[in-house]
């Protein structure tokens, strides 16, 4: 498995992203400027320049026309992907941390960060297909101020619930919460990890999580229950985690914080993309390359490659093996010969 | 005038001062009338002199008692009385002293009892008012004790009965203490946890554990208060030791006693002997023997030195510490100095108990016009078996093999200026007459040494620098076989002669610690500790086989008692503060051939010990065994294939269940998904994704050339 290198980034890079039909690959960094691919070779379509800050997260709707990016310049700009021209810019008063487009994509929203005087925030924006003018002012504000215990909680994910039913923010206190998109109401609150939720990330029927943390675990849930299904261990921070569409596995990617990658060789860091079994929870296999760790993992959605984008600023592209994609599961789907029946 | 008489005023003041008013002292300077009788002892089981001899005894007696103190003695009476049979003038055979300190009578009773004055007069000191109380002892029917009851006690060897014969290991985490089963093959199963402990709300261990040398106890050190000993198959508290502060503790090696050491340097009983089975303190001594440490020193440099460590002789007789120019020897059955005096050892550096025997090698560095000398010495006879006189010596280390069959000595010389130095070894035949001793030398320095545990061969790492990365591994055979080729009608033959040889060197190795396999034959070249790599090389000397692995930021290795795994540990020490290893904290265990078995990492890791075993067959059991293996080997291949199979299938159903248990899940999602869609396609305005007539199918070939050939064709 030789992957395509993507040396498009100045920086590290901070989120790598395939559009619904996994025919382009968007990513972005911390120099400013989010990237457009062909996630078939690899190869530049465009760049977005117009931000002054690091881009923290981006979001493409369904026809994957309108491209949605938050940076910590404040802003989040609307890009015709297309042309690569901004649409319109939203101003907000912190580093904006996550976007999401709706089911519909008929609107977004948005997090950020406290800033001097504010309080962090969740914003809902309108922004109907077609449209050309729209309004500064968000639909919805949800202010997050801070706690009854003094502590300030700053959201680090947003995800819109199928059919617009739920906000689904992550925490860097390892807390989930869930807020009505009408009223703004919190809906629930739980705790899947004790620390930092660096990513959330949804299988494409959005009916699974998977959740990865700086307490070096990742965690699948269930969205209609909220019901935790399965836990990964590694040791090292996870930084993001992916569920193979294709196949019962989920791809962690994590290493060493950046902060004390210096002080280590790199072949500890841990900058691997480790496999796991979605069901049996079992590491089965590692791809090495990155000598940072890895930020962020895109899986295709048609299971025959995948991405990941390290601190190290390369987003390597990879294409499986035929023996990957042949892998049985290890359960045989016959009983074995003197295998007890599961007991009901 | 005739004279007057002097009037009263000046016959007053001619005489002033020499009356007074003020009553005289009635009493003399006398000594205070002492009331009781606590500074009188007497002693008993003196021999019994006639007359002529009493006046001899008498000064015999008199030197010995007035060493410990001065006698109260006074014109009438010496301090010392021998009453004497007023008929025969023949000694009663005991004595009253008087000393003029209480202090001296206490330490006289603690002197004198038990001291051998000859061969069958050995002294019982009492004090005096002991003495009296004594009189007054009512005297009645002796009445026997009722026996306590009998407690069964828990089979400590239970663990040994394993069917698997799996071997045991003990991890210290965070604020975990488990026992866990390693089968050399799967993960490990863990056996005790501490659950009852942990019901009961108490910790198991606070601190760190020790395994006793046969495997029988666990020693759990809680510092505040002392150790406690678990053992049995349910892990059941046994014993427990008092000892605030405890730090360390040393099992003897047949598990009769243990010392348990604080690090308290002024503590008078820094360390404690314990009889394991009683519970019953021992002895307890300071940390630094008296005069160990010289008065001369500031208290800084006082504090680098380290204390003398105690060592146990193989077979729990004896207790010996190294002192200032003597090696104490405490018999272990009273616990007394054996025979009453140290091993005199002038100017000892270092010495060390044989593994196997009651001989221990020590060694002296030059003094006075006197070479530095290697002794062997012999318990408890003191023989020495053999000196060994060396010239300019900087330092030694000594190893002994595990059998005490040799004795390595590397001797680090300097030349005359003092500035370059060079090794040389010394190696000892403990098993033959007049232990020989062959000298090796070595032009390089030699950085590690290790001897194949039961075997005649020792690996050393040496290399032309000290401080160099690359190093040569050499190992030695203490046998030499020569074979004699057949010529015409002679056979071939085979000679093995007690001579050194090299076998063979592994150049350009990147090691600094040697770990011989329990059972011989595989080494590992380990690359240990902070600045290191963690590089781990498996080499089997026989099949000169190498594998490499890594086990980054790896600290300590440790072979499990039959060699058939061995485990690599990440650790941190349990005072905190080291943060340094919180990524790698952990260990891996592999097989002897390098294969990795197992991983576990945890935050915090402080410990790791595998359960000792003891060692139950003889050589020639052993043997046989050996002879048989074949027979073994297919029994346990057949076991372990069963076994294997039977886990294989028990994993599988397991997987299964939760295979199913998930998909039926995820079909209940996607139902719920699916009974959502009309309402999805209404938000896309009428768009279904799942519409394959929104796509436009293109199918696009591409054509690749792999390679091309020319031929020409004829």
């Amino acid at each position: 498995m030789r992957p395509i290198l993507l040396k498009g980034h100045e920086r590290s890079i901070t989120v790598v992203k395939y559009n619904y039909d996994g025919d382009l690959l968007f990513t972005a960094s911390k120099d400013h400027t989010p990237s457009m691919w062909r996630a078939e070779n690899g190869d530049r379509i465009g760049t977005f320049n117009g931000h002054k800050g690091t881009i923290w997260d981006l979001d493409v709707d369904r026809f994957s026309t309108r491209l949605i990016t938050a940076s910590a310049d404040a802003t989040v700009n609307l890009w015709n992907c297309e042309t690569g021209e901004i649409i319109h810019t939203f101003t907000h008063h912190g580093p904006v941390r996550g976007v999401a487009w709706s089911d519909g994509c008929q609107m977004f929203a948005t997090i950020n960060d406290p800033f001097v005087g504010h309080n962090a925030q969740i914003s809902v924006y309108d922004a109907p297909i077609g449209a050309d003018s729209f309004s500064d002012v968000p639909k919805l504000e949800i202010d997050l101020p801070k706690q009854s215990d003094g502590k300030v909680v700053k959201p680090t994910n947003i995800v819109w619930l199928n059919l617009n039913e739920a906000l689904f923010v992550t925490f860097d206190n390892g807390a989930i919460r869930l807020y009505d998109p009408v009223t703004g109401e919190e809906m629930e609150e739980f705790f899947p990890h004790e620390k930092k939720i660096n990513r959330v990330s949804f299988n494409k029927e959005k009916t699974l999580f998977i959740t990865s943390s700086a307490d070096f675990t990742s965690k699948l849930y269930d969205v209609v229950d909220l019901h935790h299904l399965k836990t990964y261990k590694t040791d090292r921070p996870v930084n993001d985690a992916v569920i193979s569409e294709t196949k019962d596995h989920i791809l962690l990617g994590g290493g060493q914080e950046a902060m004390s990658v210096t002080t280590t060789s790199g072949k500890v860091g841990k900058f691997e993309t480790r496999f796991f079994h979605l069901v049996y929870e079992e590491e089965f296999g590692t791809v090495k390359g990155h000598f940072g760790p890895i930020n962020a993992l895109a899986v295709s959605p048609n299971g025959l490659s995948y991405a990941s984008g390290a601190e190290d600023g390369y987003v390597r592209l990879h294409f499986f093996d035929k023996s990957y994609l042949d892998m049985k599961d290890p359960v045989p789907e016959d009983t074995l010969e003197g295998e007890e029946e599961s007991k009901e | 005038m005739a004279p007057t008489e002097p009037s009263l005023e000046e016959e007053s003041a001619a005489l002033d001062g020499y009356f007074s008013d003020t009553p005289l002292a009635p009493k003399p300077n006398y000594p205070t009338l002492r009331e009781t009788f606590e500074t009188a002892v007497i002693i008993t089981n003196l021999p019994k002199a006639p007359a002529a001899k009493v006046e001899k005894l008498t000064k015999v007696v008199n030197r010995l008692v007035s060493k410990i103190g001065p006698l109260a003695a006074t014109d009438e009476f010496s301090g010392l009385q021998l009453p004497c049979d007023p008929d025969s003038g023949k000694t009663l055979g005991f004595a009253f002293v008087e000393y003029q300190t209480a202090e001296s009578a206490v330490q006289a009773v603690k002197s004198l009892t038990g001291y051998a004055l000859d061969k069958n007069h050995t002294l019982t000191a009492i004090p005096y008012t002991k003495a009296t109380e004594l009189q007054n002892v009512e005297t009645g029917e002796f009445q026997e004790p009722e026996p306590a009851p009998f407690k069964e006690k828990p089979n400590t060897s239970k663990w040994l009965e394993d069917d698997g014969q799996r071997d045991q290991f003990i991890i210290r985490q965070a604020r975990e203490t488990i026992v866990s089963w390693n089968d050399a093959r799967n993960p490990p199963v863990v056996d005790y946890d501490g659950a009852r402990e942990k019901e009961a709300g108490v910790a198991w261990c606070e601190y760190y554990v020790q395994w006793s040398p046969e495997g029988s106890y666990l020693a759990t050190l809680v510092p505040s208060k002392g150790v406690i000993l678990w053992g049995g198959e349910k892990y059941e508290k046994l014993q427990r030791f008092p000892h605030s502060g405890v730090d360390r503790v040393i099992f003897s090696p047949c598990e009769n006693f243990i010392l348990t050491l604080s690090n308290h340097r002024e503590d008078p009983e820094a360390i404690k002997v314990f009889n394991i089975a009683t519970g019953k303190l021992q002895r307890a001594f300071p940390l630094f023997p008296k005069g160990f440490l010289d008065e001369k020193l500031s208290p800084q440099e006082k504090a680098q030195i380290p204390p003398p460590a105690f060592q146990w002789s193989h077979d729990d007789k004896f207790l010996a510490r190294m002192g200032k120019d003597i090696i104490s020897i405490y018999d272990t059955t009273t616990f007394k100095l054996l025979d009453s005096r140290s091993l005199l050892a002038d100017g000892i550096k270092e010495f060390q108990f044989s593994p196997k025997s009651n001989i221990l090698a020590c060694w002296s560095p030059e003094k006075n016009n006197q070479p530095a000398h290697v002794d062997i010495i012999e318990l408890p006879s003191r023989k020495k078996l053999r000196q060994k006189n060396l010239f300019n010596v900087t330092a030694c280390s000594m190893v002994w093999q595990n059998d005490g069959t040799y004795l390595a000595v590397k001797v680090t010389r300097h030349t005359k200026s003092k500035k370059t130095f060079y090794n040389n070894l010394e190696l000892f035949r403990l098993e033959e007459q007049g232990v020989p001793v062959e000298m090796l030398d070595i032009k390089d320095a030699v950085m590690a040494l290790a001897w194949e545990p039961s075997g005649n061969k020792f690996a050393m790492i040496h290399a032309e620098n000290p401080s160099s990365t690359k190093v040569n591994v050499s190992f030695y055979n203490m046998k030499k076989t020569t074979i004699t080729p057949g010529v015409g009608k002679k056979k071939q033959t085979q000679t093995v002669t007690n001579e050194v040889n090299l076998m063979e060197t592994l150049p350009g190795k990147q090691c600094n610690c040697l770990f011989w396999s329990p059972a011989g034959e595989n080494i590992i070249l380990a690359s240990l500790g902070d600045s290191a790599s963690g590089q781990l090389e498996f080499y089997n000397v026989k099949t000169k086989s190498l594998v490499v692995k890594e086990h980054y930021r790896c600290n300590q290795l440790l072979w499990d008692p039959s060699g058939r795994t061995v485990a690599t540990i990440v650790s941190q020490p349990i005072q905190g503060g080291h943060f340094k290893f919180a990524m790698d904290n952990g260990y891996i265990l592999w097989t002897f051939q390098g294969k990795q078995l197992h991983q576990a990492s945890f935050e915090t890791f402080y410990q790791f010990q595998w359960r000792p075993r003891p060692s139950l067959l003889t050589k020639s059991q052993k043997n046989k065994i050996v002879k048989n293996l074949k027979k073994y080997e297919m029994e346990f291949d057949k076991a372990d294939k069963e076994l294997a199979l039977k886990l294989k299938l028990e994993a599988t159903s397991a997987k299964r269940a939760l295979r199913t248990e998930f998909r039926n899940r995820l079909a209940r999602l996607r139902q719920l998904k699916v009974q959502q869609k009309e309402e999805q396609i209404a938000l896309y305005n009428g768009y279904d994704s799942d519409d394959e007539s929104n796509y436009v199918t293109k199918e696009v070939s591409i054509e690749t050339i792999i390679s091309s050939k020319e031929e020409v064709v004829a």
